[in-house]
């Protein structure tokens, strides 16, 4: 088993190796999994920055002429984006699985692992697709009502920032995982992270009340200073990820820690 | 339960070097290294909101100098008193620790538990003064960021009370009092101490 835990502990090389050896490789779905994740992020990025422009978002107390002449200034680059998120949004249950599966790898209760596949499950519906369709539907007949405009509008970004709930506690979930497993899956500082990106969070639930402010969906606190936490979270959490993935033995113990340093 | 606990907040507990190092790490660090990257995040964050606040006062001063004389300064005094009495007891339990009083170490921390007790009933009477003399959330801007760093800052406190349950629970039995578990609770009490007495700073006393 030693044997095994230590040939499996050096990372898989960028170029192809003989076709057997890839097949036979038991941590070949991890890193599928690990790339669909790079996948998804990098796609969501262009959909959600780029191409419909909706982070970072527009003002919370644009009135209706204003809502209306944003969704035609972006009118192609939200049916584009969307669309392509309407396809690829599954992708983001890669990023799930691989967590669950940290977790499964813990000294923990599975309890932990079920608790936050299913949480992400659904925090994805509220989060992302609600905002999708919300602002897809906006955006496909343009000459639409200006009131039913500016109702999508809302329904699209008040569900992005206002769901956060769900994944404040998903975050706990992991955080204190973390910090209770004694087979060092992730650092436990990484589990503190959780901990203070659970409670970051909180900061987005008075979008709901302000139009305008550091507290509206587009504030200064409860957007930007957000997402500048969340970004260092998901980019702590990504490389954490396929760090555990090279030091994967299979085992039910602690995990090895990588003898040589990552190979980029 | 024991290990998982005492793994809970940090300790090591087998490994490559575990031992050499958590040696190493006990005389340069106090408690786990871990919880003062949390430390540091929080910290940066809270800054940030102080910074958005300042920039929002800056705008409006004239406001937000008249929203502060309806705070009570008394109140906010006692607050700040209260939780930095709960920080030397604290301190005075992660010395009793390691001096290996245990049941002092134990009703210091008890002490704590209390105090932060007395500073969360405290702001929650605060708040509700507040609000029925009609100085709401969305009253204006100043009573918006007064409740939200006072919210924000109550909500690490009720956290706190976690950590401080972790070092009970290390102390009650000889089986755990793991000293670095201990100081790790310690950290995070002074840092929403510390947070504390920046946010009192202000709001309450600069005008």
């Amino acid at each position: 088993m030693n044997t095994a835990a230590t040939q499996t502990l050096a990372p898989m090389p960028a170029s192809a190796p003989a076709r057997g050896k890839r097949r036979d490789d038991p941590k070949l779905e991890l890193w599928i999994a690990w790339w669909v994740t790079i996948a998804f992020y990098n796609i969501f990025t262009i959909a959600f920055f780029i191409l419909s422009r909706t982070q970072p978002p527009p003002k919370a107390w644009w009135h209706l002429p204003r809502i209306v002449q944003w969704f035609d200034d972006n009118h192609f680059g939200i049916l584009f984006g969307f669309a392509m998120m309407f396809l690829i949004v599954g992708f983001s249950i890669a990023a799930n699985a691989l967590i669950a599966q940290s977790m499964r790898r813990m000294s923990v209760s599975p309890m932990f692992a079920y608790s936050y596949l299913i949480i992400y499950s659904l925090a994805g519906v509220p989060g992302m697709l609600l905002t999708c369709i919300a602002l897809t539907v906006g955006a496909m007949r343009p000459d639409r009502d200006p009131k039913l405009l500016s109702l999508l509008y809302d329904m699209g970004f008040l569900s992005f920032s206002g769901t956060m709930g769900i994944f404040l506690i998903g975050s706990l979930v992991w955080g204190i995982a973390i910090v209770l497993d004694n087979n060092r899956v992730l650092p436990k500082w990484f589990g503190y992270m959780n901990l203070s990106n659970a409670l970051t969070e909180v900061v987005v639930a008075p979008c709901v009340i302000f139009k305008a402010g550091p507290l509206a969906w587009d504030g200064s606190i409860a957007y930007y200073i957000n997402m500048v936490i969340f970004g260092i979270y998901t980019g702590a959490f990504i490389m954490l990820l396929r760090n555990m993935i090279m030091r994967e033995d299979f085992g039910s113990g602690v995990l090895p820690v990588l003898e040589k340093p990552p190979r980029r | 339960m024991t290990n998982v606990v005492s793994a809970g907040l940090g300790r090591s507990s087998g490994g490559l070097n575990s031992k050499a190092e958590t040696e190493l790490r006990a005389s340069v660090i106090p408690g786990q290294p871990d919880i003062w990257v949390l430390v540091l995040l929080e910290a940066f964050t809270f800054s940030s909101y102080f910074v958005v606040y300042m920039i929002y006062r800056m705008r409006n001063p004239g406001l937000y100098l008249h929203s502060q004389a309806q705070l009570s300064l008394q109140l906010g005094v006692v607050n700040t008193i209260v939780l930095l009495t709960s920080s030397w007891s604290m301190a005075r339990c992660v010395q009793s620790a390691r001096a290996g009083d245990y049941g002092i170490a134990l009703r210091d921390v008890s002490l704590t538990i209390l105090l932060g007790l007395v500073f969360t009933v405290s702001k929650l009477f605060e708040w509700v003064t507040k609000t029925q003399a009609g100085l709401t959330f969305t009253s204006n801007e100043f009573f918006m960021f007064y409740y939200f760093l006072t919210g924000m800052h109550l909500l690490h406190v009720l956290m706190g009370f976690v950590f401080l349950g972790v070092v009970v629970y290390q102390l009650s039995s000889p089986a755990r009092r793991s000293q670095e578990v201990i100081e790790t609770g310690a950290t995070y009490w002074h840092m929403i101490d510390f947070l504390w007495v920046i946010i009192f700073a202000l709001l309450y006393v600069m005008r």
